[in-house]
């Protein structure tokens, strides 16, 4: 993956979360969350692709500080740790990274997110979607970034999907106990359509 | 249906709002690096600073109770979102100073991800900050886990008493000291009878039956857990005072702080019939109060309901309350 593919699916993603930020928001008030979700993720990918950078870990780095410094939330602090974790693991000056390279990113940005926070997989909240992601990718590596992507999409969904049937055991949906069975965590699905703009 | 509420484009409530915050106070306060209040005249630098930060929507809280007696700067997010780490930074080196900062943090998963990056950074920068989290709520219980107990209003006296022993020329270590024993005989609980809509996007936060209300709800209306039918001001403040007196450890002959902090749609005349009934309970436990608040601090837009907070209040302590401040919503003579 090129430098400029890379850049072009954050593009493709923005524009995909924009369509949904509605559907974000009132997955999150489901929830228990404040209902606004969609509002955060937008501001998130828009500090997003205002990063410039030359090579992977440049472009990556700015993601990481224009999303601390732009947006505001827990949704930023979390791209923004995923970011600094895969800027950290992109080989110096890389304009393109092999499959192995970017097997290497996103555990390198999934890493940094679990130092972060206590939520794993299980606890309805983005690692819901992340976490499957991660794996999934990183365990298709063998056949190279089309399936790398397909994979991570396929299992980012199917995580996502899952919280519906989970009790929240994170963040503010937490308070409302057995209430938060029943609707999708809102991260988790946003997370997934990110994932899905990859593929 | 479109929200009723006096506001422009939704993208610039909270610059708008702190703009008009710097306009109206402008003796107390100016706001820097568009997102940072600060003191109006600033503390001297041989005494301890204080800095809180949160999301927007909660006013006064907490950029109201910037100025003399209470915190050096509050560093505003976005509309119930918190500042970034970085932008948290920014006020601590603005604040840098030989006898440190004290950053208080509200235990929301939000804040305490930005406070950690702001630590790290002022680390690497060689700038002396201690942190105090905020986590009073009861709402999951007594014995809950402290990190599962949320920071709600009771953080607005707790920066009364902590500012107080700032101003007093208090070394850092004494100043958390003092905090921290506050903090650990103080408790809050809220009541919420209609939810919030929130300003941006107009979406409305949780739900809540006609008849219904909700004991435990979060500092944004999030549920707690406690949904039952409606009861009078008195039997819902009975219900609230047993399981704070709990959790404060209050007893007969104790001093106590007790504050009716409104949601954001609770009228002044419920709060005092509130504050009356609470007093009164108290009483009947043998516990005196000291002077005691019925007031907005800490809201929820336009939610309906109160957190009722209570403190044990020891005679340093009394008299860190009593102290001279001047901050747009929190003044007192001394």
């Amino acid at each position: 993956m090129t430098l400029e593919q890379f850049k072009a699916v954050w593009k493709k993603a923005q524009t995909a979360i924009e369509a949904n930020e509605k559907h974000f928001s009132e997955l999150d008030a489901a929830t228990g969350g404040d209902g606004d979700h969609g509002t955060a993720i937008v501001a998130a990918l828009r500090a997003i692709n205002h990063a410039e950078g030359d090579d992977f870990p440049a472009f990556l780095a700015d993601m990481a500080e224009r999303l601390e410094t732009e947006a505001s939330g827990s949704t930023s602090s979390l791209y923004g740790a995923w970011c600094e974790g895969m800027a950290d693991a992109a080989p110096k000056g890389a304009t393109a990274l092999d499959a192995d390279q970017l097997a290497d990113l996103f555990q390198g940005g999934y890493d940094e997110v679990c130092a972060i926070t206590r939520a794993r997989q299980g606890d309805k909240t983005m690692m819901d979607a992340l976490q499957p992601a991660t794996e999934a990718l990183v365990a298709a590596k063998a056949q190279g970034e089309a399936a790398m992507f397909a994979a991570a999409a396929k299992a980012a969904r199917a995580g996502s999907d899952a919280t519906a049937q989970m009790q929240a055991k994170f963040g503010r949906a937490k308070n409302l106990g057995e209430r938060s069975i029943g609707a999708i965590d809102a991260g988790s699905a946003s997370m997934a359509t990110i994932f899905e703009a990859f593929a | 249906m479109p929200m009723k509420k006096f506001l422009n484009d939704p993208e610039n409530l909270t610059a708008e709002m702190l703009e008009g915050l710097a306009l109206a106070y402008s003796d107390k306060v100016k706001v820097v690096n568009e997102r940072i209040v600060v003191r109006a005249q600033p503390k001297p630098q041989d005494k301890v600073a204080l800095v809180c930060f949160g999301g927007t929507g909660h006013e006064p809280a907490m950029h109201g109770f910037v100025g003399e007696g209470m915190a050096d700067a509050a560093v505003a997010g976005d509309v119930f979102a918190a500042p970034g780490g970085p932008k948290v930074f920014e006020a601590l080196e603005l604040l840098n100073r030989p006898a440190g900062i004290i950053l208080l943090t509200l235990n929301h998963n939000g804040d305490r991800m930005s406070a950690r990056k702001a630590l790290r950074l002022a680390e690497k920068a060689g700038i002396p900050v201690k942190e105090i989290v905020v986590q009073e709520d009861i709402a999951p219980g007594i014995d809950a886990d402290p990190e599962d107990r949320r920071g709600l209003g009771g953080c607005i006296p707790l920066m009364k008493v902590m500012g107080a022993a700032c101003e007093q020329g208090k070394s850092i270590d004494e100043v958390l000291e003092i905090g921290k024993a506050f903090h650990s005989h103080l408790a809050t609980l809220s009541v919420a009878l209609k939810v919030a809509t929130h300003p941006q996007n107009g979406a409305e936060i949780g739900s809540l039956a006609d008849d219904e209300m909700e004991i435990g709800m979060g500092q944004h209306g999030e549920g707690g857990g406690g949904i039952m039918k409606m009861q009078s001001a008195d039997a819902t403040v009975k219900i609230m005072v047993d399981k704070l007196v709990a959790a404060t450890k209050l007893q007969a002959g104790d001093r106590a702080l007790l504050i009716i902090n409104g949601s954001g749609a609770t009228t002044t005349m419920e709060m005092l019939i509130c504050y009356r009934a609470a007093a009164k309970e108290l009483a009947g436990r043998g516990i005196t109060l000291v002077n005691g608040i019925a007031d907005e601090l800490l809201t929820v837009q336009e939610m309906a309901g109160f957190q009722m907070i209570l403190a044990k209040v020891c005679p340093t302590c009394e008299a860190l309350l009593k102290a001279k401040a001047n901050t747009p919503y929190w003044t007192s003579i001394g």
